[in-house]
């Protein structure tokens, strides 16, 4: 299918001007029956998208390790309490 | 002026502009340094600058117009030890020589502002500060990473900045010297491990909070520059407090003044989203009810006019149009026939006029042969002895021919 494939690459942004230009097709009001329940269903269907999109990620916050040229981790970041001054590397 | 030209005599004017004219000429007070403290300083409404450099001994009135003084990266003020750079000259008007300003720097802070300005201007004409290479920033960022000290104000600024903003963000820390001789290869090393091991962050923001010009110099420097220049993930430079202009600045593909600010301009208001999103979502539902609501409004007006059309409708219209027809056929003939009878009641009248009843009445009469009832008109179509009949009106009167007697007129 090349929706599927297709959703994980389309920005965000491309599906909210999707969205607007279906708004402004429906309030022109200006198709015919069939045409305005399949433009409605896939309106819903890109705002489903685009909350799903919102949703995806998961909160996370990660301090990188670098352990050597090609080697590196992840620990949890935690805040320490200092100075604006930089005693790591 | 020498012994012999006492005679001669200068008008004020003449004189000092004589000796403005030797001051221009001099090229050793054109274009020249002044190291000095700045002193009884005052910016003028008009937007020039007027102030005092002196050191221990000594001192020289300064005037930096608005022209000049709008580029300044500071400002002026009493006290400071400063380079003012320009021309000494004569305020003619008052006969008092002066320095007019065109560029003012911190002392101590030259060398790094020349060698600010040269790389500045180097990588410019390089094009790494064109506006058409510079990356679009996702509207929706889902990993972003910080390369900036793990222990300073601006993590904890943009980490909080931007859960509030997007509660569910992935944030991967970076941690690096942000200031001093190795921090701004460190930076760079650290974008170039984040391009190859890390190629899905949105974009990087690095930076660090405010402090001198040493403090930032290392986002100065033409190794970081290059680094951002070549990072195939935007990058976000958030140097220092808002007025701290730093060449990352110049060649990330999103400068923002603060690291608070970079969090603010990159991460987007989650629920300012699904707000919009729920209000295109109900304005299609809106639009779409709508127009089944226009489509069902046509389709009664359609049923209610065909209903008009129907079999039905149309032999009763017919009876209608019958009744209605004849009913005018009617009043038409009715019409007619009084038009008729008028008619004929006037030619009736006009007939009696012309009656010979109506002729004799008045006294003429008509005379006509007794066999063939021929009427007598002239002398020859009777003999004497032909019986004739006289009509009156009442009656007629039978007679004989005695005698023909013809009138001669």
């Amino acid at each position: 299918m090349k929706n599927k494939k297709k959703n994980e690459d389309v920005p965000f942004e491309e599906y909210l001007r999707k969205l607007e230009k279906i708004v402004n097709q429906l309030e022109e009001g200006e198709l015919t029956l069939d045409e305005s329940v399949k433009i409605y269903e896939e309106g819903m269907n890109i705002s489903k998208i685009c909350l799903e999109k919102l949703n995806k990620t998961k909160k996370k916050i990660e301090q990188l390790v670098i352990e050597g040229e090609e080697k590196y981790s992840t620990k949890p970041f935690s805040e320490k309490k200092g100075e604006d001054t930089v005693n790591d590397s | 002026m020498n012994n012999y030209t006492e005679s001669k005599i200068y008008t004020v004017s003449k004189i000092n502009k004589y000796i403005k004219k030797l001051f221009e000429n001099d090229f050793n007070l054109q274009d020249i340094w002044i190291l000095g403290e700045i002193s009884n300083f005052k910016l003028h409404s008009s937007g020039h600058m007027y102030f005092v450099l002196k050191d221990k001994e000594s001192q020289i009135r300064c005037v930096m117009f608005r022209g000049n003084n709008c580029i300044l990266r500071f400002m002026p003020g009493d006290g400071m030890k400063v380079k003012a750079r320009g021309d000494v000259s004569v305020y003619d008007k008052r006969g008092e020589y002066q320095l007019y300003v065109r560029e003012i720097i911190e002392a101590g802070k030259g060398e790094l502002y020349l060698a600010f300005e040269r790389l500045k201007a180097k990588l410019k004409d390089e094009g790494l500060f064109s506006e058409e290479i510079k990356k679009k920033l996702p509207l929706i960022p889902q990993n972003i990473a910080v390369i900036t000290s793990p222990t300073g104000a601006a993590i904890r600024d943009v980490i909080t900045i931007s859960l509030r903003r997007f509660p569910n963000l992935s944030i991967l820390v970076v941690p690096s010297l942000v200031q001093g001789t190795f921090a701004a290869q460190e930076i760079a090393k650290k974008i170039d491990f984040l391009n190859k091991y890390f190629k899905d962050l949105d974009f990087i923001i690095i930076g660090r909070g405010g402090g001198s010009l040493e403090e930032l110099w290392a986002f100065n420097e033409e190794i970081l520059a290059r680094s951002i220049y070549n990072s195939k993930i935007p990058i976000v430079s958030a140097v220092g407090h808002e007025t701290d202009f730093t060449i990352s600045d110049f060649v990330a593909d999103l400068r923002s003044p603060t690291p608070s600010a970079a969090a603010e301009m990159t991460i987007p208001d989650k629920n300012n989203l699904i707000n919009n999103l729920s209000v295109l979502k109900s304005k299609i539902t809106r639009a779409v009810k709508r127009n089944l609501e226009l489509k069902t409004e046509n389709l009664y007006s359609v049923s209610r006019s065909l209903k008009y059309q129907g079999p039905e409708n149309k032999i009763n219209q017919y009876y209608q149009y019958i009744d209605e027809f004849s009913a005018r056929l009617n009043s038409r003939i009715m019409h007619q026939v009084e038009l008729y009878e008028e008619r004929i009641k006037k030619d009736s009248q006009r007939l009696d006029s012309l009656s010979p009843w109506a002729v004799i009445e008045r006294g003429y009469s008509i005379c006509r042969k007794i066999p063939g009832k021929e009427i007598i008109k002239r002398l020859n179509q009777i003999e004497v002895g032909t019986k004739i009949e006289v009509i009156i009106s009442d009656g007629k009167i039978l007679s004989k021919v005695e005698k023909k007697e013809a009138v001669s007129n």
